[in-house]
């Protein structure tokens, strides 16, 4: 069979496979647009400074500070430190709710049952004794001061892990700012001479946090998420188009019409590729395309090295589609297969979440994937705007991967022609 | 000379024989019917004929070439419309037909042409060949089905149940194609289950039952071997022994005798004969011409069902 034949019968198969989904509105949903969709969402979630806003921090006060205490067998109702602290939380943006006391979870009005109503996420319980303690108001037989440590409350709500982390992070962050006031409001009471020494003993560590020089631009959120999301283009586009195609046909027949063609069945499956292949670098043009024009996202376009990942990252993907592809029974089972797969493998790429933070074993499970050498890939080209030198393991990696799993592809696809 | 010729084939799917040491051949031109009840193996037959599936023995030659030893040679002189209708309801006739034509190297200026020459042989209108085929009736569907299979000019057609689920008159539109198509000297492999599609269209018909040729030949040949008779049941006004005599003495009549009819209300006069369409009409003057009222004729055929029952017991559409 000549050359130009063959050709001729990869374009069509191609063209035909590719009108499929531009033609067919829920594959152009999930193929091209769930990918703009994804990239929209991230965009305007982390897109900004990624500085977080304290508005939405709902703390719930139970101001103790002014009742009355017994300091020094006297009676004291002061409340001075108190209502600063409180006033100081305002100012640092917190939505504050005053609560007369903790109370319990049954009793309206109290900070207890707004905490279990998720009314409010912390609860911050100022001691009766807190500005008496903070001004050394307690004082041994001979008048002399007693340094008494004031102790804080905070309650977060224990349903909500994640939210409970950052408020709690947000409330100590704001705590640790007015200890560091009020430490240097007491240095200056201090003797001159002892003042140096007090100074190094109330912080004895300075700690000072910068970005490094890894890129000539400061980046924002949407920087460091749009090179991670080509590896979940590979999931969307790639392994699951890939894992449709085959099953669709052969549940239509088309496929049974395809190979009593004089067609080789190697010419179908290039077709296929250049289809798939296709499908993958729109999907992967949609995503960056909307990252610039709607995010202005800063990045750097090593053209050749993006397509080459790309490229060696869809054979990975549309090997295992292949493999879905083939082993399913019809579409149905093919697209519940491929939603098990992608679905989770996805978190295990490092697109959305780090890979340090996660288990040992799942570090190990999402190093291993090539999509995750991608992501890392086009992170370092991308945002770090490293050389082609810097990525050849990751890019050997995704060419050792992808001509294995795609040469797996191919025997299941081979037994599968079997089959019909 | 023989378009196809299957020599010994069986196939086995573990512990089934769906084929059993079948031989069959067909003829250049000529248009077989294969008839059998669903899994009677003529669809197996039809798909090692094609090359989807392998004989587990025996040989199958389309031309001059082996499917097992040529199948892309054979894949050439094929045009297979499968009985379901295969084809990509995103795409319009036109792109359907394109994308087919270019799977058997069609291209350009000439692929164009023939799919021109074949929506106008298919009498698919301009308007409705741009639209997507998912908007198609039944019968459009069916023609663009058959349309895909001939555009590579093939000698041998294999229709499986082509006229499965259409209406009377776009199945009679389909008949007239096919009749066309054997006019044009193609060789045609008809699978079917409809005994008036077989009788009217066929050469030749094969009846299949467990993976093997229970009974091959003309329709009327094969209707010749079941013992029973063509019978035209005339209702008229009156009867008497002269005028039974007269019906007697048509030619072609082999017999005829006066019986009463179901409800043994009236007496009907029951003319045997081997071809009732051609003395129809005689039968009927005669019977006017003694100044006698035709009320009623009823026309009773052997068919190839009969044929069926007689050879398996059962009709073709059990299952």
């Amino acid at each position: 069979m000549s050359l130009k034949r063959s050709i001729n019968q990869i374009a069509a198969i191609a063209k035909t496979d590719f009108l499929g989904v531009i033609r067919n509105k829920t594959a152009i949903f999930f193929t091209l647009l769930f990918p703009l969709f994804f990239i929209v969402i991230i965009g305007f979630t982390f897109g900004q400074s990624g500085e977080a806003d304290m508005s939405r921090i709902a703390v719930g006060v139970v101001n103790l500070d002014g009742e009355l205490v017994a300091v020094n067998a006297t009676d004291s109702f002061n409340s001075t430190i108190g209502d600063l602290f409180v006033q100081g939380l305002e100012s640092a943006n917190f939505t504050v709710t005053g609560y007369g006391e903790y109370g319990d979870r049954d009793t309206n009005g109290t900070a207890a049952y707004a905490i279990s109503r998720g009314d409010i996420d912390a609860i911050l319980v100022i001691p009766a004794n807190f500005t008496e303690t903070l001004t050394f108001q307690y004082t041994d037989n001979f008048g002399v001061p007693v340094p008494i440590k004031s102790h804080l409350e905070v309650y977060v709500d224990p349903t909500d892990t994640t939210g409970a982390l950052i408020t709690q992070q947000s409330v100590f962050g704001f705590l640790s700012a007015f200890i560091k006031e009020y430490q240097n409001i007491a240095i200056e009471l201090v003797i001159p001479d002892m003042k140096a020494y007090v100074e190094v003993l109330a912080d004895p560590i300075t700690v000072s946090v910068s970005e490094a020089e890894v890129t000539e631009a400061e980046l924002q959120w949407i920087d460091y998420m749009v090179p991670g999301t080509l590896g979940l283009v590979l999931i969307w586009s790639g392994l699951n188009h890939a894992s449709m195609t085959i099953a669709t046909e052969r549940t239509k027949g088309t496929f049974q019409r395809m190979v009593i063609a004089p067609v080789s069945p190697t010419v179908v499956l290039l077709g296929k590729l250049i289809s798939a292949v296709t499908i993958v670098y729109m999907s992967a043009f949609i995503m960056l395309l909307s990252g610039v024009l709607l995010f202005q996202v800063n990045l750097h376009w090593n053209i050749p090295v993006m397509l080459l990942a790309i490229f060696l990252g869809a054979l990975s993907a549309i090997g295992i589609g292949l493999i879905i592809s083939s082993i399913a029974k019809n579409e149905e089972a093919a697209n519940s297969i491929s939603v098990i797969i992608s679905v989770p493998l996805q978190f295990f790429i490092g697109a959305f979440f780090p890979l340090s933070i996660m288990p040992e074993a799942a570090q190990a499970f999402g190093n291993a994937l090539p999509f995750t050498k991608l992501v890392n890939a086009m992170q370092d080209v991308m945002t770090r705007n490293l050389p082609f030198d810097s990525v050849i393991p990751e890019m050997l990696y995704l060419a050792a991967s992808g001509l294995i799993l795609f040469t797996l592809g191919t025997i299941a696809y081979r037994i599968a022609l079997k089959r019909l | 000379m023989n378009d196809i010729e299957v020599d010994s084939v069986t196939k086995r799917f573990e512990d089934m024989v769906a084929v059993d040491n079948l031989s069959m051949s067909v003829e250049k031109g000529e248009l077989f019917g294969l008839l059998g009840p669903n899994g009677a193996g003529k669809s197996t037959l039809t798909k090692m004929i094609s090359g989807r599936l392998n004989p587990t023995s025996g040989t199958i030659k389309v031309g001059k070439y082996s499917i097992q030893d040529d199948p892309m040679k054979v894949k050439e002189l094929l045009g297979v419309v499968p009985q379901d209708i295969v084809l990509y309801d995103y795409l319009n006739a036109k792109e359907n037909l394109a994308f087919y034509g270019r799977l058997y190297g069609l291209s350009g200026k000439k692929l164009k042409d023939r799919i021109n020459e074949l929506l106008q042989f298919t009498q698919l209108d301009e308007k409705a060949v741009k639209r997507h085929v998912s908007t198609y009736s039944g019968g459009m569907k069916r023609r663009v089905n058959i349309a895909a299979a001939l555009l590579h000019e093939p000698q041998v057609l294999l229709l499986d149940e082509p006229t499965a689920g259409l209406d009377p008159q776009n199945k009679h539109a389909l008949w007239e194609i096919i009749e066309v198509l054997k006019k044009q000297g193609k060789t045609i492999v008809l699978t079917t289950h409809m005994m008036d599609e077989a009788e009217e269209l066929c050469d030749r018909v094969a009846i299949m039952d467990h993976g093997k040729i229970i009974a091959l030949g003309s329709p009327s040949q094969l209707v010749k071997k079941v013992k029973m008779e063509n019978t035209i049941t005339v209702v008229p006004d009156k009867t008497s022994p002269s005028l039974i005599e007269q019906v007697k003495s048509i030619a072609s009549v082999k017999n005829a005798y006066a019986a009463p009819d179901e409800n043994e209300k009236r007496e009907t006069i029951k003319v045997i004969t081997d071809c009732p369409d051609d003395i129809l009409p005689d039968v009927v003057s005669t019977i006017v011409n003694t100044g006698t009222k035709v009320l009623s004729v009823q026309l009773s055929r052997v068919t190839l069902e009969d044929v069926f029952i007689m050879l398996t017991g059962r009709s073709l559409r059990e299952e």
